[in-house]
């Protein structure tokens, strides 16, 4: 029972990192263009999907695949800033109506281009670790240990650099940063493009554990965004924590209760939150 | 306008006596029913504010209320509505006060109506025993009226068509009758600014759940019928996509008009059939739509209609 239990905390901890980086996209979009970018599911599903094409149908090597897919998805994400998201900032409901609007056209893109099937990686990383009795698969111990640096890197980059304090800047008083020498306009679409690659990575590494399909990123949004709620929209490490708070919740809530429901733990977890805590665990904000 | 809309009626009423197509009555009668959906979903979007992402889960709810008194326990169709509106009005109002009490704001609101969707659709989707879970139930029965010469099975294309047409006009009529009350100025006010309204002694918290359940309410009136129609009830009632449906048609027809959700409503169940498309497809022009209407056209179609008539 024990080796369950920590068993299945792991596993919460990997797919809650998964959840942190693709939160992190959300709430990086959300403190710096003010919408909530559903469509960053779309866009780790496509990352997954040129992934598996880069991989298996042209045959590169995986880093090389997803350094490709992110390329990819990076590209996608700026011409729909260009040509949609820059309209709607500022506009809460507006842009989450465009990024739903772009969901549905991805999804049947991708849908029609390559059918419902399942598909899934040949084995980038097989073999398995064994701790104290406790069996963890070596590409999923690597996947979290990439998306933990990249949300590290993304602290601190935002913390260290020109740029970072700028973001932190605009966030916090957008006319004053403009006043101050920011380009608020280029640095709204930098971190639109850059949510969006986040989002493409997330997708690549997670093809390299699961079989994919058009629709695994509604799946994966709404899990993102309960993760930024629950840690509080607007912080880095929160994402990171909501994820795995979220994860692990879901993980360990299936241990003991019927796991049919484990969507439904963390929903119900993040209207409590919700009511008591308006702002999220970590944020301060009411 | 106004005549439009009466020469639209009567247009509707005549036109069953014109066309003999099956095939395009039974678009006639999806569309009837998505308009009475979009109508009410406007009532507590367009007309007070609040994005609802709840809308289609009180569609479900009724829906499959209705559908198990009617084939499990033999209730009578119409005595079976009430308990199911009872039940959808019971959970909007646990919903909107838990909501509204805490003041949940734009997106917060849909993200907690969305979750608590979520949570009634994996119910209705793993209790087994009762909703036969993703499979969903099939209706043989249809629902009767009594005439003077017996009772009258509601089951040919045309008598669906005045019957969801009569649906459409009552949930259009009540919506008109709240809006142009005392209660419609309440809601436009707390539309355009709430903490202005509360200054002003008005109740927002009563008047956004009033808001809520009525339009729940009304919801759960049309997901009645709905599973009758079609011969099926199924999980799939309650899915986000469905809630978008409704948004594209409120979105497209024109968000601050009660007529502008029937037009969108009647348009968008229409285009699939007048193009031919694949399902695909289908759900990529959705969003396209939806896309192109928020950033071009933000008043839909009553908007860019009556604009035209102004420049004249």
């Amino acid at each position: 029972m024990t080796q369950l239990v920590i068993g299945q905390m792991l596993n919460g901890v990997i797919v809650g990192s998964l959840y942190g980086i693709i939160a992190l996209g959300v709430t990086l979009t959300f403190g710096l263009t003010g919408i909530v970018n559903f469509a960053l599911g779309a866009f780790m599903m496509f990352g997954a999907y040129a992934t598996w094409y880069l991989y298996d149908v042209v045959g590169l090597p995986y880093p090389a695949a997803v350094l490709g897919a992110v390329i990819f998805v990076s590209i996608v994400g700026y011409i729909s800033d260009r040509a949609l998201f820059q309209f709607t900032r500022g506009n809460l409901v507006n842009g989450l109506l465009v990024s739903i609007g772009m969901i549905s056209v991805f999804e049947a893109l991708v849908l029609a281009a390559f059918t419902t099937t399942p598909k899934d990686l040949t084995y980038v990383l097989p073999g398995a670790l064994h701790v104290a009795g406790i069996v963890l698969p070596k590409i999923k111990v690597a996947v979290c240990v990439v998306f933990l640096a990249v949300i590290f890197g993304t602290y601190l980059a935002l913390t260290r650099t020109w740029l970072g304090r700028a973001a932190f800047a605009y966030a916090q008083n957008p006319e004053a940063a403009a006043l101050m020498g920011v380009r608020t306009g280029r640095l709204q679409t930098i971190v639109v493009v850059y949510s969006t690659a986040l989002a493409g990575l997330g997708g690549g590494l997670y093809a390299s554990m699961y079989s994919i399909e058009p629709t695994i990123g509604s799946a994966y949004i709404l899990k993102a965004v309960e993760a930024a709620i629950l840690a509080g929209v607007g912080s880095v490490i929160g994402a990171l924590g909501g994820g795995i708070i979220l994860g692990v919740s879901e993980n360990l809530g299936s241990v003991f209760f019927p796991s049919a429901f484990r969507d439904a733990y963390g929903l119900v977890f993040l209207i409590a939150i919700l009511l008591v805590r308006p702002g999220g665990l970590f944020g301060d904000r009411p | 306008m106004k005549y439009a809309i009466a020469v639209g009626l009567l247009l509707a009423l005549v036109a069953p006596a014109v066309v003999h197509s099956d095939s395009i009555l039974a678009i006639a009668i999806y569309g009837f029913m998505a308009a009475s959906l979009a109508v009410s979903f406007n009532l507590i979007f367009g007309f007070t504010g609040q994005l609802s992402m709840f809308h289609a889960a009180s569609f479900g709810v009724s829906a499959y209320v209705v559908t198990i008194l009617v084939t499990t326990f033999k209730w009578n169709f119409w005595l079976a509505i009430i308990p199911a509106l009872v039940v959808v009005m019971i959970l909007s109002l646990i919903v909107g006060t838990i909501c509204f009490r805490f003041k949940l704001k734009e997106f917060y609101f849909a993200v907690v109506t969305m979750a608590f969707s979520e949570v009634l659709r994996l119910i209705t989707l793993n209790w087994n025993s009762v909703t036969n879970g993703s499979l969903g139930i099939t209706v043989v029965d249809k629902p009767s009226i009594w005439t003077p010469s017996g009772s009258f099975a509601i089951s040919s294309g045309v008598s669906w068509y005045y019957l969801t047409l009569a649906l459409l006009v009552i949930v259009y009529i009540i919506c008109h009758r709240i809006l142009a009350s005392w209660i419609g100025r309440c809601l436009a006010a707390i539309r355009l600014n709430d903490q202005l309204g509360e200054t002003l002694g008005i109740d927002v918290f009563k008047y956004k759940l009033l808001s809520f359940a009525i339009g729940s309410v009304l919801a759960g009136l049309v997901g009645a019928f709905y599973g009758f129609y079609s011969g099926f009830v199924e999980p799939h009632y309650f899915s986000i996509p469905l809630g978008l449906d409704i948004i594209a048609m409120v979105l497209l027809g024109g968000v601050n008009s009660l007529i502008g959700p029937v037009i969108g409503a009647l348009v968008l169940t229409a285009l699939p059939h007048v193009i031919e498309l694949s399902a695909e497809l289908r759900i990529a022009l959705y969003g396209s739509i939806l896309i192109f209407v928020i950033l071009v056209m933000p008043k839909g179609i009553v908007g860019l209609l009556t604009s035209r008539k102004h420049a004249a």
